[in-house]
C-alpha cells in the first residue's frame, strides 16, 4: 500500500510539473500585472509591464497588454500639452481592455477616426466613480491639459460609495501568498476556467453548514420596489457628494453609459442638470453581431468598435460646436 | 454522488483508506463497511430511495433461499415469480407507470374516446433502479436455474446489490462473478490498484473531454434541428454517438477501476464498439453486461437460436424491443430497439452474427484492410442513424429530424453555441479514435505501453486534455442515470 501512495504521489508531482511546463509553452494561463498604490493613493498597475491576457480554455481570447509609464494599459505614453487635442477615457476593466491587443484598443479606434488627437486610456479593473474622480483630482495638472474627459459609469455598480477610500480587498491580491500562487501558471489557468470552483464551493458549503440557519424573510413586491427606489436615491446622492467633493467640469467631462441599465431617475437628473452623457445603448441594440465576449460580459471587438464610434460621434459634435 | 464530482474524489480515498487499513482484518466488517459506504453514496443523492434498494435486497435474499430450499418445481417457479414481479413491479411503477397511462389515453383517443390524464403521477425516477433490479433478479434466476447456491449472509448479499461503483449505472453484475468475490477474503493487490487508477483516469477523460465537451453541440442541434441543414444534423447525430459512448463507457471504466481499488473485478461493459464490423459484433461490444443479461435470461430461455429460424427471429425481435424499452419509457427507445432488430436479423440469417466474436479489427496488423474500414464505417453509420430515435424527445421529433436531413440537403458550416472553435473538436475526436484503435485489443488496459516514459506522456496528455476541455457550466451528470 505504501508503494501505491508513494508512486501515486511521485506521478502526481511529475505530472503537475509537466502540466506547468505545457501550460507555459502554450501560454494557456494569463499573465497578471502587478498592482501598486502611488503617492496620491491612486491604485494602478506598476508601470512598464508587458504580458498576455488569456480568457477561457484553449486560449479562446488571447491578447497582449502593455502597461505604460503612467500605470495604464495603452500603447501611448500620457503626455498632455496645450497644443494638441487629447481625450481621456477613464473607467474600469471595459476601458482598461485586457481583452484586446493594446494596439487595437478603444482609444486607438477613436484615434483612427480623427487625424490629430491622442486618446489616453485610464482604465483599471474595478474602478468605480469614486476611483475615477479621485484619479482625475490627484492628477489635476495633467487632466487640466486634457481637452475632453469621458468617464465610464455603470449606475448599479459604480455609485455604491460617496467617498474615496483605498480598496484594500483589491490590493490584497498583491499579498505575498497570492503573488506566490500566481507564479504557477497551471494554478492561474485552472482558476480561470473554473476547475477550482468546486473546492471553493465545498468550503463555502461546509462554512454555511456550521453557521446557524437564519429564517428567510419573504419580501413583498412593493417592498422590493421601495428598496430599489431607496437604492437609486442613495446612488444619486453618492454621485452628488462625489462631484461636490472633487468637482466636475461639465464642459469637458462626459459620462459614458448604457441607458438600458441606468435608472431613469439618474438619467433625468443628468438631463435636468445639463451633464453631458454618451449613451451607447442605441448602437448596441441595433447591432446584429454580438457585442460581448463568450466568456464574460466584456466588450468584444464589435462592441469596442461601437463604443469608439459612439464616443467619436459625440466628440465630433462637441468639437464642431466649438 | 457523481464520479466526476469533487465529493467523490473526497469520498473515494477516505473509503479506500478505511477499507484497507481499519476494516481489512475481517471480511464481514469490510463488507459491512462497503455496504454503509454504498448506502451513503446513494443516499447523498436521495436517501428516500434507499428503501427501494433495501426492499429489493430483502425480497431477493429470501426468495433466493426459498427457491433453493424447495424441491417442488411449482413452488420454485412461484418464488421466482415473486422476485420477478416485485422487481418488475418496482420498475413498472417508477419508470413506466406514466408511460402506460399516457399510451392508454392516446390509444383510446385514437378510438374516439377522450380521456383526461388524471391518472398520471409526479414520479421521480430513482437513479439506478433499472440496474439494481436486474442485478437482484439475475440472482434469483440463477438460483432457479441451479447455476448458483444462495448466500446465507445478508450483509454480503446487500453489498452485492448495492456495491457503490456499479450501483447506479452498472455494469449489471451476476452473482456468480461479484457475490463470489464479495464473500471471499480480499487481499490488497498493488497491480490491481494501479490498473484501477489507470481505468479511472481513462474513464474520466472519456467523460470530461469527449462526452461533456460535445454535449452542448449535440443539445443545440437536437433542440433546434428544424433550423439546421442536413450537414449540421448529420454532424449532431454523429457527435451524439461519440457523446453517449464517452459518457457511458467512461462511467463503466470509472466503475471497473474503482472496484479494482477494493479488490473486486467487475465485468467489462464496453469493448471498443466503434470498431465493430457488423451490428452483431457491435452488440458484443456495446453495453455488454445488459446484452448478456438479455441473452442469458430472455433469449436463451425463449429457445435462443436452437429453435426454428422463424422462432429465432421472433426471439431476436423480442430481446431488442425489450432492450429498447429497458432504456426508457418512451416509444423512441422501442423504435430504436426495433431498428437494431431489423439491422441484426439479416446478419443472423446470413450466419455472420458470431464470426467476429473473439477477434478485433486488424488482428495482428497495424492497419485495417479496405473492407474492414468499409465495414466499420457502415456499422457506425447504421448505429448512428438509429441514435436519432435514441436521442429525440419523441417519435415525431425523430421523424422530423430525419425528414429535415433528406429534405434540407445542404451544407453549411456550424458554429458552436458557446462560440468555441469547432476544429478543436474534430481534432480531438480524430485523435481519440486513433488512440482507441491503438489500444483496441484490451479495454481494461488503456495505457498499455512498454516504455514508462510513453506511459507518463500519455497520462500527462490525458490530464491536459481535461484541462483544455473542462467547462464548469456544463451539466456533468451521466446520460445513463436517466435509465
Amino acid at each position: 500500500m505504501k508503494r501505491l501512495f508513494l508512486k501515486s504521489g511521485l506521478y502526481i508531482f511529475l505530472i503537475l510539473i509537466s502540466l506547468e511546463i505545457l501550460v507555459r509553452i502554450f501560454h494557456l494561463g494569463k499573465d497578471t500585472p502587478t498592482r501598486f498604490l502611488d503617492e496620491h493613493e491612486v491604485e494602478k498597475w506598476l508601470p512598464n509591464q508587458n504580458g498576455f491576457s488569456v480568457t477561457g480554455n484553449r486560449r479562446q481570447n488571447f491578447s497582449e497588454y502593455h502597461i505604460n509609464s503612467s500605470g495604464y494599459n495603452s500603447y501611448r505614453e500620457f503626455k498632455p500639452t496645450k497644443d494638441k487635442i487629447e481625450i481621456a477615457l477613464v473607467g474600469d476593466s471595459f476601458i482598461e481592455g485586457f481583452h484586446q491587443d493594446y494596439y487595437n484598443s478603444i482609444g486607438k479606434k477613436i484615434e483612427n477616426e480623427f487625424s490629430d488627437i491622442e486618446v489616453y486610456e485610464y482604465g483599471y479593473a474595478g474602478y468605480d466613480f469614486a476611483d475615477q474622480l479621485h484619479l482625475v483630482h490627484s492628477y489635476k495638472d495633467k487632466f487640466d491639459l486634457i481637452d475632453h474627459v469621458v468617464l465610464g459609469i455603470k449606475f448599479s455598480n459604480d455609485l455604491t460609495r460617496y467617498q474615496y477610500q483605498v480598496v484594500s480587498g483589491r490590493l490584497a491580491l498583491e499579498s505575498p501568498l497570492n503573488r506566490l500562487l500566481k507564479k504557477s501558471k497551471l494554478l492561474v489557468y485552472s482558476k480561470s476556467i473554473g476547475i477550482l470552483d468546486p473546492p471553493q464551493r465545498l468550503v463555502y458549503r461546509l462554512k454555511t453548514m456550521l453557521r446557524p440557519i437564519k429564517p428567510t424573510k419573504k419580501i413583498s413586491e412593493q417592498e422590493i420596489l421601495r428598496l430599489k427606489k431607496e437604492k437609486e436615491k442613495k446612488y444619486l446622492n453618492n454621485f452628488e457628494k462625489l462631484i461636490n467633493t472633487y468637482g466636475f467640469d461639465k464642459k469637458r467631462f462626459s459620462l459614458l453609459l448604457d441607458s438600458r441599465i441606468t435608472s431613469p431617475l439618474f438619467l433625468s437628473y443628468l438631463e435636468k442638470n445639463q451633464f453631458n452623457y454618451i449613451d451607447f445603448a442605441p448602437l448596441f441594440e441595433a447591432s446584429k453581431k454580438s457585442t460581448t465576449l463568450i466568456y464574460d460580459r466584456h466588450w468584444n471587438n464589435n462592441g469596442r468598435e461601437l463604443i469608439a464610434k459612439t464616443i467619436s460621434e459625440h466628440l465630433k459634435q462637441k468639437m464642431s460646436k466649438k | 454522488m457523481l464520479f466526476n464530482s469533487l465529493d467523490f474524489f473526497i469520498f473515494l480515498p477516505v473509503v479506500f483508506i478505511l477499507y484497507w487499513y481499519i476494516f481489512r482484518k475481517k471480511i464481514q466488517l469490510q463488507n459491512l463497511f462497503i455496504l454503509v459506504a454504498s448506502y451513503l453514496f446513494y443516499g447523498l443523492w436521495d436517501w428516500r430511495f434507499l428503501f427501494l434498494i433495501i426492499a429489493s435486497t430483502l425480497v431477493d435474499f429470501f426468495v433466493g433461499q426459498a427457491i433453493h430450499k424447495s424441491t417442488n418445481h411449482k413452488t420454485r417457479k412461484g418464488w421466482l415469480w415473486v422476485s420477478v414481479l416485485f422487481n418488475i413491479g418496482l420498475l413498472g411503477f417508477f419508470k413506466y407507470y406514466n408511460f402506460f397511462i399516457n399510451s392508454w389515453i392516446d390509444f383510446t383517443s385514437l378510438l374516439g374516446y377522450e380521456q383526461q390524464s388524471s391518472w398520471t403521477l409526479q414520479i421521480i425516477l430513482p437513479v439506478g433502479i433499472s440496474f439494481y433490479t436486474f442485478q437482484t433478479m439475475s440472482y434469483s434466476l440463477d438460483i432457479y436455474y441451479k447455476r448458483l447456491v444462495p448466500t446465507k449472509n445478508l450483509i454480503s448479499f446487500a453489498t452485492f446489490v448495492s456495491f457503490f461503483p456499479q450501483l447506479v449505472a452498472g455494469p449489471i453484475e451476476r452473482a456468480s462473478n461479484l457475490l463470489s468475490q464479495i464473500t471471499a477474503k480480499r487481499k490488497f493487490n498493488y497491480i490491481q490498484c494501479k490498473e484501477g487508477l489507470k481505468l479511472i483516469l481513462w474513464g474520466l477523460f472519456k467523460k470530461v473531454v469527449i462526452a461533456d465537451a460535445i454535449a452542448p453541440i449535440v443539445d443545440d442541434i437536437f433542440a433546434n434541428y428544424s433550423e439546421y441543414p442536413a450537414s449540421t444534423l448529420i454532424l449532431g447525430v454523429s457527435l451524439f454517438s461519440f457523446q453517449v459512448y464517452g459518457d457511458f463507457s467512461g462511467y463503466s471504466d470509472i466503475a471497473i477501476g474503482t472496484a479494482k481499488l477494493f479488490g473486486i473485478e467487475l465485468m467489462s461493459n464496453f469493448k471498443f464498439p466503434n470498431f465493430s464490423r457488423n451490428v452483431a459484433e457491435y452488440w458484443q461490444r456495446w453495453h455488454v453486461s445488459l446484452s448478456t443479461w438479455f441473452r442469458h435470461y430472455v433469449y436463451i430461455p425463449l429457445g435462443g437460436s436452437r429453435v426454428s429460424k422463424l422462432k429465432s427471429v421472433r426471439n431476436i425481435i423480442i430481446i431488442f424491443l425489450v432492450s429498447g424499452f429497458w432504456h426508457g419509457a418512451n416509444w423512441t427507445f422501442i423504435v430504436w430497439g426495433a431498428i437494431h432488430a431489423i439491422l441484426y436479423i439479416p446478419v443472423f440469417l446470413m450466419g455472420r452474427n458470431r464470426i467476429y466474436m473473439n477477434t478485433v479489427v486488424a488482428e495482428n496488423k497495424w492497419f485495417p484492410s479496405g473492407i474492414e474500414i468499409l465495414q466499420i464505417f457502415s456499422t457506425f453509420l447504421l448505429v448512428t442513424f438509429s441514435r436519432v430515435f435514441f436521442r429525440s424527445q419523441s417519435i415525431t421529433d425523430a421523424f422530423e429530424f430525419l425528414k429535415q436531413i433528406f429534405t434540407n440537403f445542404s451544407f453549411e458550416s456550424y458554429e458552436h453555441p458557446l462560440g468555441y472553435r469547432m476544429i478543436d473538436y474534430f481534432i480531438l475526436l480524430g485523435l481519440f479514435v486513433l488512440y482507441e484503435y491503438r489500444i483496441r485489443k484490451d479495454e481494461r488496459a488503456p495505457f498499455k505501453f512498454k516504455s514508462r516514459i510513453v506511459r507518463f506522456i500519455a497520462y500527462t496528455l490525458v490530464i491536459l486534455g481535461m484541462l483544455l476541455f473542462y467547462d464548469d457550466h456544463i451539466d456533468r451528470s451521466f446520460i445513463y442515470f436517466q435509465f
